[in-house]
């Protein structure tokens, strides 16, 4: 009994003594994300309404910035697709078949995690532009690819292109091959086993990695910076403008497109919020369901 | 035969997942593949559905060869260990996959799933999605999608694994009962001994990629011809005996033989006898069985009450008559199970000294029953014992080799099993010529015991005698070495003392019916010795294995081969000696005509 009773009080003394660190630990993470999020969340539209709403509009509605916008969604309306294609057949050789250079492949596709995506633009550039290898026949030929849209939709493609099959393969893996393997002995073709069978099992993995890859084809600033050339109204990405704009003291303007770069990232992420929330509530109705991954990876979003 | 496999094979990278496998089953047979983890049995279920593919052989379903049919077109129905259903599809949707995939209309799929739920019970669950339902539900469900398309040929891999005890039995029932309604020729793979009993009509035990034995449950059980499936089917007491006026001696009694057992004419010398733990009767003073026969004395060291049955653990210390297979010479344990009669009547306790005796003995058809190293000293029978064939048979077999000194002249019961000496480069045969002179019926020289041995070459003497003790060494060497086996042939246009295609067709067919492994035939043309040489690669270490029919024949063999030999001897060499009796036995003759009982 005393020792129970000893046992009891120093449980309560624990849970004090863990309510103090609770508290510290809640209170510094609030702190740096007001500082580091809150802040500049509020100082940019701060900014960006300083002159009025009249200012504003007229900022976010004009041709350059409208041309910006639709050079974004064009690019990401290009290089999401592309990406998901790759990844999806990336994922599924590399979790459901065994082969020679499995391993480098894994490599490769980290790679645009770990290079600093200015290089992944100067690739482009050395390999596309005049001086680079390709050039001379590029010009002889009439075809852009540096300083042009081809150029910014290459070096956007680089740089997103492991976050879906990055989210995909542990999933695909965890999963092993015998759903497939039940479809073909029972009679179907590849098409219907990939469409009926692996698709809807991996379909939640596959949105979470066409969001992420998403945000970063919209927010992707190094890279196109090298290949895009700065042509305004004809080569600035959303995050270019907002540079150049800036650097012209146009301060209202850039905060304004800033602003609505933010509006796009919140959108996402209420799309990623809802489909994790959907599939969270549809594993928790059906609880033999093999648990996926956290869909909020850290080394996937990283 | 619905399901023909013909020297099935299939590598990963270095290592055999399946050696070699041969078999036909019938129609509407339930034929269950059991063997331990890793010993190749559900790759040899994969690859009967086309899920691996193979690296040699054929498969033949229903007359169709499909050895490069996809498994979308095998038409087989595959049941996974993990059940492997779409967990996102309903259970009718799950069961009306194979329709679907072939294009059947829905109202023919609505009623195909309906019957299909009936069949396996879960009528009215056909909305369901599968986490909604038990494990046995899933299994069901998972049999059900197999069976829908209706193929002919239905594959389960270690159907219960995941199931507790309870639901596996009434599952295994069901199972059962779904396989006689529709009649189709199924596998099943397991390493579960009690469900391959209860519901195989027959069994392959496998091991090491190879099938060791195929057949009946009792059959396998009482009568098994390999030290593999006296084991693995259940508790085995496994000792020596010794051939004595058509009978065989194990310990105080000489028991009957029945001559028409299939483990083949009684042989001379000494045998594996298996005596299982029912068949050992216990007494304090008089055995209480008339009908048993003394095997000696043992001390109870260890009584265990198990429901129904009590299991007895007995120390038994060797003698010249009674020792154990597995360790010759040494201090070994008997176990006897008795009914709670007979533990009723004959009260034992921990420490007694009983009588032992056994109701009836079985003998072990396999050649080597126990390995003999011979040299002339110490540190030459060490050299023996740490070579890796000796250790690799020592360990696969469970044998604990028996050491024997030979500088005072040769122990008789060294000649008994395999007897093992030091191959002398100098001497050549020698060595093994002088075992074979004492009497030894089969010798193994060790030339390089260093390396493990990656091939087994085979020639026999074109006569009956030779080949009969010869393919038996074989096949006990195939089943316990990771090897590949080649026999050799003289061509046909050179007809060798009566050796010809069909005799070619004949011995293929008698090892593999006799021991349930098969090898390779590569005939030759010309010289013996030239064809064995060619085909010793210093690279792959060789075991080279040659059948004689007669002591004074195998000196004429050693003789041509010797010297050609010499430059580049084989790692080892195993001498296997007929029974000269054997050529002028009718009855042996007619074994071996009928290829079924080749001891």
């Amino acid at each position: 009994m005393i020792a129970a009773a000893q046992g009891v009080r120093a449980d309560a003394a624990n849970d004090a003594g863990s309510r103090v660190v609770r508290i510290a630990l809640i209170g510094i993470s609030l702190l740096f994300l007001t500082l580091i999020l809150i802040v500049p969340v509020i100082a940019v539209l701060g900014h960006a309404f300083a002159d009025g709403l009249d200012v504003y509009l007229a900022a976010i509605t004009s041709p350059e910035t409208l041309s910006a916008v639709r050079l974004t969604l064009t690019t990401a309306a290009i290089v999401v697709p592309i990406n998901t294609v790759f990844g999806v057949a990336a994922a599924w050789a590399i979790a459901k078949f065994d082969f020679r250079g499995k391993h480098l492949l894994v490599t490769l596709i980290d790679l645009p995690f770990s290079v600093s995506p200015v290089i992944a633009g100067l690739v482009f550039v050395l390999l596309f532009g005049a001086q680079g290898r390709l050039g001379p026949w590029l010009d002889a030929h009439d075809i852009s690819i540096v300083f042009a849209f081809p150029g910014i939709v290459l070096a956007t493609l680089l740089v997103t292109f492991p976050y879906v099959a990055r989210e995909l393969i542990p999933v695909m893996q965890m999963q092993g091959r015998e759903a497939e393997e039940a479809a073909i002995s029972l009679g179907a073709n590849g098409w219907t086993t990939f469409f009926r069978v692996t698709l809807p099992s991996i379909r939640w993995a596959l949105l979470y990695g066409i969001i992420l890859c998403n945000a970063r084809a919209m927010g992707e600033f190094g890279a196109v910076a090298v290949v895009s050339g700065h042509i305004r109204g004809l080569t600035t990405t959303m995050p270019l403008h907002v540079e150049i704009l800036y650097n012209e003291y146009d301060l209202t303007g850039a905060f304004a497109v800033a602003s609505l770069l933010m509006l796009l990232a919140l959108l996402t992420m209420i799309a990623k919020t809802t489909i994790e929330h959907y599939g969270l509530t549809r594993r928790r109705r059906l609880p033999h369901i093999p648990r996926g991954p956290k869909r909020n990876d850290p080394g996937i979003s990283a | 035969m619905s399901i023909s496999l013909e020297q099935v094979s299939k590598h990963y990278g270095g290592s055999v997942a399946i050696s070699d496998v041969s078999v036909e089953i019938a129609d509407g047979e339930l034929f269950v593949l059991l063997g331990p983890s890793g010993s190749g049995k559900s790759t040899l279920l994969r690859a009967i559905a086309g899920l691996t593919p193979i690296d040699r052989g054929r498969i033949v379903l229903h007359g169709r060869d499909v050895t490069h049919v996809s498994a979308r077109e095998r038409e087989v129905g595959f049941v996974f260990q993990n059940y492997a259903l779409f967990r996102h599809m309903t259970v009718a949707e799950n069961i009306e996959f194979a329709l679907r995939a072939r294009g059947v209309g829905a109202a023919a799929r609505r009623a195909r799933v309906n019957e299909l739920l009936e069949l396996v019970s879960l009528q009215g669950l056909g909305k369901r999605l599968p986490s909604e339902l038990s494990g046995g539900q899933q299994q069901r469900v998972a049999v059900a999608r197999a069976l829908a398309h209706e193929p002919r040929v239905l594959l389960l891999d270690e159907p219960f694994g995941a199931l507790d005890a309870k639901i596996r039995d009434e599952l295994r029932r069901a199972i059962r009962d779904i396989q006689r309604t529709v009649g189709i020729t199924t596998i099943l793979v397991t390493h579960d001994q009690e469900e391959a009993f209860t519901m195989a009509d027959r069994i392959g035990v496998m091991d090491r990629g190879r099938l060791q034995e195929t057949d009946e449950p009792r059959v396998l059980y009482t009568r098994p011809r390999t030290r593999f499936a006296a084991t693995f089917l259940g508790a085995a007491n496994l000792l020596l005996g010794r051939i004595e006026g058509g009978g065989v001696r194990v310990g105080n009694t000489v028991f009957d033989t029945n001559p028409s057992e299939r483990g083949g004419p009684p042989r001379h010398g000494e045998v594996t006898v298996l005596i299982r733990p029912e068949d050992i009767v216990l007494g304090r003073s008089e055995l209480s069985a008339a009908s048993a026969g003394e095997l000696g004395y043992g001390t109870v060291r260890q009584i265990e009450f198990v429901g129904v049955l009590e299991r007895v653990r007995l120390h038994v210390e060797p003698n010249e008559w009674l020792t154990s297979a597995l360790a010759p010479g040494a201090r070994f344990t008997i176990e006897a199970t008795r009914n709670s009669r007979d533990a009723e009547t004959t009260k034992l306790e921990v420490g007694q000294r009983v009588r032992i005796g056994a109701k009836h003995v079985h003998v072990l058809p396999t050649p080597i029953s126990s390995l003999r190293l011979v040299g002339a000293s110490e540190p030459d029978v060490e050299r023996l014992a740490s070579s890796s064939l000796v250790r690799e048979l020592a360990t696969r077999m469970h044998i604990a080799p028996v050491r024997h000194l030979s500088s005072s002249g040769i122990p008789p019961e060294a000649l008994g099993g395999l007897a093992v000496v030091p191959f002398d480069r100098a001497g050549g045969f020698d060595g093994i010529a002088r075992l074979l002179d004492e009497g030894a019926r089969q010798v193994l020289g060790i030339a390089d015991g260093h390396r493990r041995i990656e091939r087994l070459v085979i020639y026999i003497q074109p006569t009956r005698a030779a080949r009969e003790a010869a393919l038996a060494a074989a096949g006990t060497l195939l089943r316990h070495l990771a090897v590949e086996g080649t026999l050799l042939v003289p061509a046909a246009d050179r007809t060798v003392r009566g050796t010809s295609y069909r005799d070619l067709l004949d011995i293929r067919h008698a090892a593999l019916r006799a021991h349930g492994v098969d090898v390779r035939t590569e005939t030759f043309r010309g010289d013996v010795a030239d064809a064995i040489g060619k085909r010793i690669h210093p690279s792959a270490p060789t075991l080279l294995l040659l059948g004689v029919s007669s002591p004074s024949s195998c000196y004429g063999l050693i003789e041509e081969l010797g010297p050609r030999l010499a430059p580049r001897p084989p790692a080892a060499t195993l001498i296997v000696r007929g029974n000269a009796d054997a050529d002028r036995d009718a009855n042996t003759i007619s074994y071996l005509r009928s290829a079924s009982v080749l001891g």
